[in-house]
């Protein structure tokens, strides 16, 4: 996995992981710094299909966590792992400090898994009332539960007739049924119309609030990108980057277009500041700190080239999502963040 | 406790608000009333056949014999309803995908399971009483309309053939709780559920009867143990050799050995059914 929380350009970071490494937290304080905690967990099914391979997820409690991946990349299977509703071939995994499945941590998390599923025939006030019923839950809670998803109205209708939006929602109530500490979404928006998923990412934001933690799996970058405080990259099974949006991003680039070029590139590479200087099409790529960019202006100016072109360049999570993800293939990753090459591993 | 409570008192809402169940009980019953009081009462009234056999035939309506005749129906007929019943219960959920929703909330797949089948158990003792109260009802207006003698079995007579028909649906609901398990749906479980009941088990029993090797098998099958258990309580039974889809022409077995049979069975369909839910993976 490549992680900028390792990589030798932010020495600061790479000594928490350091201290951490030299430093085995008890059971408690493992519980009360990661609510999620997996180590070489994977899936084989058969001899040829791997699902998840070696997967090591860490998820802090109070944040909201996106868990990146293009369809088929081991998401819904890690989550399902996570719990207890399919046994790991290998590794281990925490939630809330328990193993998966326990019915202390599941009694404090609330998951939806895939597509919710429900009695058809039931109306969705009943198939609250089914689930408080199983999980012991005071059935008072199901009026907040259905207002908070603004299903209050439709509640006595038969879940059956209600529309995929609605079942989303509904099962969003569900996992909410039991005020929990931790909730596991697994791509929530699917199939909701954009006024839906507007709706639906207000709704996790708010419900990430505090001290409650959201492990939101999704294959979408701009959902993450407005919802998640950090997020893990899978693909082929492996958690191939994991950091902040920002972290994930990179570092800004400025894009030059100059005439000539040529003579532009060889004199903002001289530059100090400057990391790094790539050939984009018709114009450079500069990896620097946006201050340096009145500078960069002022010296080409001054060796007399043309600059019709000085802009801010920030890369989106879906390029580099799409980088990640493109690139990754067997046991290593490689891929470009900020202009620097990383070969990296999953944890 | 009160956990398990609360999870038998959602699968008795599950069974309550589904049409399936209703309609399997009121089938049960329908056919109960039909077979037993509605089809006999007309042909007596009719007077077709019966000639010298017609008292018997009455006297076969009357109180004295509800129980032989309400119990009759309860290997057959009721073991294949209460065998879709128990698919109902279990198969669909996998249809639907709502094992994964009901284990990610705290109960143990365990306590899921179990309060499924106490649920099951109590929705059994209302197809009992179903199919009792609708054929006390049947041969108390036939006793009323042909002034016959209103002499009823006893309280006790009354709990044993409960007990008995009870013991009867319940090991039919498991084989049907149990396919479902194994076949994680409800089209296959149903179909092969029928075809053994209808077809397997009623050619084995004739077979027995001609080819001795066979005889020790046929004993150990449902069918020959079910409709054992109930026969002491139904001498109507007895002759009821060749006489449509629901007679059976034996062999027979011990009233003791059956009622140890069939408790056999009802623990191991649970005990396979619970060592498949534990260990299989919910997708």
């Amino acid at each position: 996995m490549v992680s900028l929380e390792r990589s030798p350009i932010m020495p600061a970071t790479r000594a928490t992981i350091v201290t951490a490494q030299t430093r085995t937290p008890t059971t408690e304080q493992r519980e009360n710094h990661y609510v999620i905690e997996t180590d070489g967990l994977s899936k084989r099914y058969g001899e040829g299909i791997i699902a998840v391979d070696k997967l090591a997820l860490r998820v802090k409690r109070g944040e909201v966590y996106g868990f990146l991946g293009p369809n088929g990349a081991g998401k819904t299977t890690t989550l399902r792992m996570l719990l207890g509703l399919i046994r790991p071939t290998s590794g281990t995994a925490l939630v809330l400090g328990r193993p998966p499945g326990d019915a202390d941590g599941l009694r404090r998390l609330g998951a939806m898994v895939e597509t919710p599923a429900f009695y058809p025939y039931l109306s969705g006030r009943d198939n609250l009332k089914v689930l408080a019923r199983h999980a012991g839950v005071d059935e008072k809670r199901i009026e907040p539960a259905l207002a908070q998803v603004d299903l209050s109205k439709r509640g006595d209708d038969r879940f059956g007739t209600y529309s995929l939006g609605m079942k989303q929602r509904l099962g969003v109530a569900a996992t909410l049924l039991k005020d929990p500490d931790l909730l596991i979404l697994d791509e929530p928006t699917n199939g909701l119309d954009p006024a839906g998923m507007a709706e639906m990412r207000d709704l996790i934001r708010g419900l990430g609030r505090g001290d409650r933690t959201v492990l939101l799996s999704s294959h979408l970058m701009t959902e993450v990108e407005q919802i998640c405080d950090r997020a893990g990259v899978i693909s082929g099974g492996r958690l191939v980057a994991e950091g902040t949006v920002a972290e994930l991003r990179g570092r800004d680039h400025l894009r030059l277009r100059a005439e000539p070029l040529d003579a532009a590139y060889r004199l903002v590479a001289g530059l100090q500041g400057v990391d790094s200087v790539e050939v984009a099409g018709d114009a450079l790529r500069i990896a620097t700190d946006l201050a340096h960019a009145a500078r960069i202006n002022r010296t080409l100016v001054e060796a007399e080239i043309a600059v019709s072109e000085l802009t801010r360049e920030q890369a989106s999570l879906e390029s580099i999502f799409l980088g990640l993800t493109n690139h990754t293939n067997g046991s290593h990753a490689r891929h470009q963040i900020g202009g620097t090459s990383h070969v990296g591993h999953a944890r | 406790m009160s956990g398990m409570l609360g999870s038998v008192s959602a699968e008795l809402l599950l069974l309550r608000k589904r049409v399936g169940v209703w309609v399997l009980l009121g089938i049960w019953t329908l056919l109960a009333i039909t077979f037993s009081y509605i089809f006999p009462y007309i042909t007596y009234v009719t007077g077709s056949e019966f000639g010298p056999d017609e008292q018997s035939t009455l006297a076969e309506m009357l109180p004295a014999q509800v129980i032989d005749t309400t119990i009759a129906g309860f290997p057959f007929f009721g073991g294949a309803l209460t065998l879709i019943l128990g698919v109902l219960a279990i198969g669909s959920d996998y249809g639907w995908g709502t094992p994964k929703t009901l284990y990610t909330q705290g109960p143990s797949r365990g306590r899921v399971f179990t309060a499924k089948l106490l649920a099951l158990g109590l929705a059994l003792v209302l197809f009992v009483l179903g199919a009792f109260a609708v054929n006390v009802a049947g041969t108390a207006f036939i006793a009323w309309q042909e002034s016959g003698a209103a002499d009823w079995p006893s309280i006790v007579e009354f709990a044993q053939a409960f007990g008995a028909g009870w013991l009867v649906l319940a090991v039919w609901t498991l084989l049907g709780v149990l396919l479902a398990t194994l076949t994680r749906g409800t089209a296959l479980a149903i179909g092969i559920g029928v075809l053994y009941t209808l077809v397997l088990e009623g050619l084995l029993s004739a077979f027995a009867t001609q080819i001795e090797s066979l005889e020790p098998l046929a004993k150990g099958v449902l069918r020959t143990n079910t409709y054992s258990l109930v026969r002491p309580l139904g001498s109507i039974l007895e002759g009821s050799t060749d006489n449509g889809p629901g007679s059976f022409a034996g062999p027979y077995v011990g009233t003791a050995q059956a009622f140890l049979v069939l408790a056999a069975y009802v623990a191991g369909f649970i005990v396979i059914a619970t060592v498949v839910l534990r260990r299989r993976d919910v997708v």
